[in-house]
């Protein structure tokens, strides 16, 4: 091992085969996912990470295509959700056919499945980048989707296609029935299709992918045709999508049309947009940041969807690299060591920011309760507190709240942009 | 004599009703310098694109060592041997320098489309982007983004990425284009030094770059090659003068 290291320090150019740097993040991972069910025991819990497992390895999937190869489509729903309906059906084969296939297989056989579809269908919607590409897979996933209906006999129609997973050969001497079974195979794919997924960026193809999407005309005259690369990113892309997908099986037993639709297809590329297309642990930190969105929130508003639409348009429009984003700008500074000029702002920013949230949100909530709660039901509590929906007083003190926030931020703005500034400010190499 | 590396017969190119390309012959002899002059608008960088099949022909052949190669698509072009820069800085803004370098490599070093092996790990690939940046002056910038590159930097590193795979026949497009004179210089220098025993196709405008560097100048006027000689003949030839170099001249005075 000290030899290895003395020639990388030598030479340069021959790095040692694992450094601790590049294999921490990944053990610090899967000890995360090994502990993670001791800290969250409850059943909803583990409904939760299996639901943001899953989640990631779709949107990591999906960033394959639209942040290493600059293929946005809109379509992406069909690869997971037919490696998700093959997968159903080979259980049921499992259950009464007689099939042998230990379930902790199954997710690699909706991966095939998910690369078949992807490689028939990208055999034409890869001919071109850019908006062809996009309008194909748009047109190309409605089509699946509104098949799904007509084609009874493999998508099961509106009820969609259920399954039972317990069936299959024990392994191990598991027969998953328990969540808690179901939370670690699904973590062992997460930890197998993320690695596998990293490292395919790495990968010459995974560099030229980058190129094309760069710059696709300087690809083609280096030897490269971007077609040939556009539909190996897009069936690599669709194989990992097939293993969410069979995951996505295992764990609800029951695929429908919503699993191939364009809503499903437009919250993947919100999900990966909001954690960040850039960087390669964005769809991860979108996918948990979403998930717990849709699932916490989702039990204390009705109008939950309101807040992650707004949560994306900021994002977009402020922060286009997203959460990940937002987080590598403070790399700058953290690296200047200008990183403490930046807290005493921030500190003064917290509580103005969260009043200035949660005054909105109220405001919003009382509007929503005032205009669609039952006649007669005034009644509504926020934070704990009770109080009539239709009086004037509560109306009055979010209204006030929220623009003496706004105000106030407006007033600390300038004084924060100048500390980032001078945070960021590099001295001039002479 | 040698097969000429590239051969024009009676090359055509048509967009709608203009004909840009009125039917070029041209000979580029395996090893030599050549440079294409000609007015604006006299269709330099079109016959660019066709010869490196960025533009389908409309008509005539074109010859790689003697094999036909008209309308093949540049990844085909590009595997046969042939690497052009462009006119207007064409690289990976994204990548570091490096990475754009290893980017023209992976082709020809037979890495084509793998998806098993990784790029870090391939101490041949690391070695020869090294000697490309070494060879281009630029391992100083080994780590930097293009896209932050001065425009003499980003010319010079396109200049690499061209040459990177080794191909033989190297077409320019304009590579003094916009430079300071010292730039100017230096990038004469440059291309000198890596097309060593190499072919070089180049248009160019400045005169001093062609009159330096090119062992053949071909003048194209109107779509039509009206010299193709040594610079001393093209510069003593009545017609040239008169097309081009004379109303340069004019306006000098």
């Amino acid at each position: 091992m000290s030899v290895v290291k003395k020639v990388s320090a030598e030479s340069n150019t021959t790095a040692p085969w694992i450094s601790a740097s590049q294999i921490t993040p990944w053990i610090l991972a899967i000890v995360f996912l090994l502990i993670l069910p001791l800290i969250f025991t409850s059943g909803s819990a583990l409904t939760i990470m299996n639901q943001m497992a899953i989640t990631i390895i779709f949107a990591l999937a999906y960033n394959m295509l639209l942040g290493q190869g600059g293929m946005l489509s809109f379509g992406h729903a069909v690869y997971m959700g037919i490696g998700g309906f093959f997968c159903v059906h080979l259980m049921n084969m499992i259950e009464y056919d007689n099939l042998w296939l230990p379930l902790p297989f199954l997710p690699l056989f909706g991966g095939l499945f998910g690369l078949i579809s992807a490689m028939f269908i990208g055999s034409f919607s890869t001919s071109r980048a850019g908006t062809v590409f996009a309008m194909i897979s748009l047109g190309v996933g409605e089509l699946i989707a509104a098949s799904s209906i007509i084609v009874v006999a493999f998508f099961g129609g509106e009820e969609g296609i259920g399954g039972d997973r317990t069936m299959g050969p024990s392994t191990f001497g598991l027969d998953f029935a328990s969540q808690i079974e179901v939370y670690y195979l699904t973590a062992t794919w997460l930890v197998i299709s993320a690695l596998a997924m990293f490292l395919f960026s790495r990968t010459p193809i995974g560099r030229i992918a980058n190129a094309v999407r760069d710059n696709e005309e300087r690809a083609e005259f280096l030897g490269y045709s971007q077609r040939n690369v556009r539909f190996i990113s897009f069936c690599a892309s669709g194989f990992f999508a097939g293993i969410a997908g069979g995951l996505f099986a295992i764990n609800y037993e029951i695929l429908t049309e919503e699993n191939l639709n364009l809503a499903t297809s437009g919250s993947i590329l919100l999900i990966t947009f909001l954690g960040g297309v850039g960087f390669f642990v964005g769809p991860i930190i979108g996918a948990i940041v979403f998930t717990l969105l849709q699932t916490v929130l989702s039990l204390y508003t009705e109008i939950w969807q309101l807040y992650l639409g707004t949560l994306f348009v900021l994002t977009v429009m402020f922060f286009p690299f997203g959460l990940t984003g937002l987080i590598a700008i403070h790399l700058q500074p953290y690296k200047l060591g200008k990183i403490s000029i930046l807290f005493r702002p921030y500190l003064h920013m917290v509580v103005p920011a969260v009043v200035c949230v949660l005054s909105l949100s109220s405001l919003l909530e009382i509007a929503f309760h005032a205009k669609h709660a039952a006649i007669g039901e005034e009644q509504m509590s926020l934070f704990g507190i009770g109080f009539n929906s239709h009086s004037f007083l509560p109306w009055m003190i979010v209204i006030v709240l929220s623009i003496g926030s706004g105000w106030m931020i407006r007033r600390i703005a300038p004084g924060l942009n100048e500390s980032w500034d001078e945070a960021n400010y590099v001295e001039p190499r002479v | 004599m040698n097969k000429p590396a590239i051969e024009l017969q009676n090359l055509r190119k048509s967009f709608g009703l203009a004909e840009i390309i009125r039917g070029v012959d041209l000979n580029v002899v395996k090893g030599e310098r050549h440079a294409i002059i000609g007015p604006n608008g006299a269709g330099k960088s079109t016959l660019f694109n066709l010869i490196t099949g960025k533009l389908r022909v409309s008509g005539g052949s074109i010859k790689m060592h003697g094999e036909p190669v008209e309308n093949l698509k540049p990844f085909d072009i590009s595997r046969r041997g042939l690497s052009r820069s462009f006119q207007i800085t064409n690289i990976f803004p994204k990548m570091t320098v490096f990475e754009n370098i290893r980017c023209g490599l992976l082709w020809t070093m037979g890495y084509k489309y793998s998806f098993w092996t990784l790029v870090n790990r391939q101490p041949r690939l690391t070695e020869r982007t090294d000697e490309i940046l070494e060879q281009i002056n630029m391992s100083s910038k080994r780590n930097d983004i293009a896209g932050v590159l001065t425009y003499a930097e980003q010319r010079a590193l396109e200049i690499g990425i061209t040459i990177a795979g080794g191909a033989d026949i190297i077409m320019l497009d304009e590579p003094t284009a916009g430079m300071s004179h010292s730039e100017t210089d230096y990038m004469v220098e440059l291309i000198r030094g890596v097309t060593e025993n190499k072919t070089l196709v180049m248009v160019e405008h400045d005169m001093g770059v062609v009159f330096d560097l090119a062992d053949i100048i071909s003048v194209l006027v109107y779509g039509e090659i009206i010299a193709s000689d040594t610079p001393e003949n093209v510069r003593a030839d009545a017609k040239v003068q008169e097309a081009y170099l004379g109303s340069a001249a004019d306006a000098e005075h």
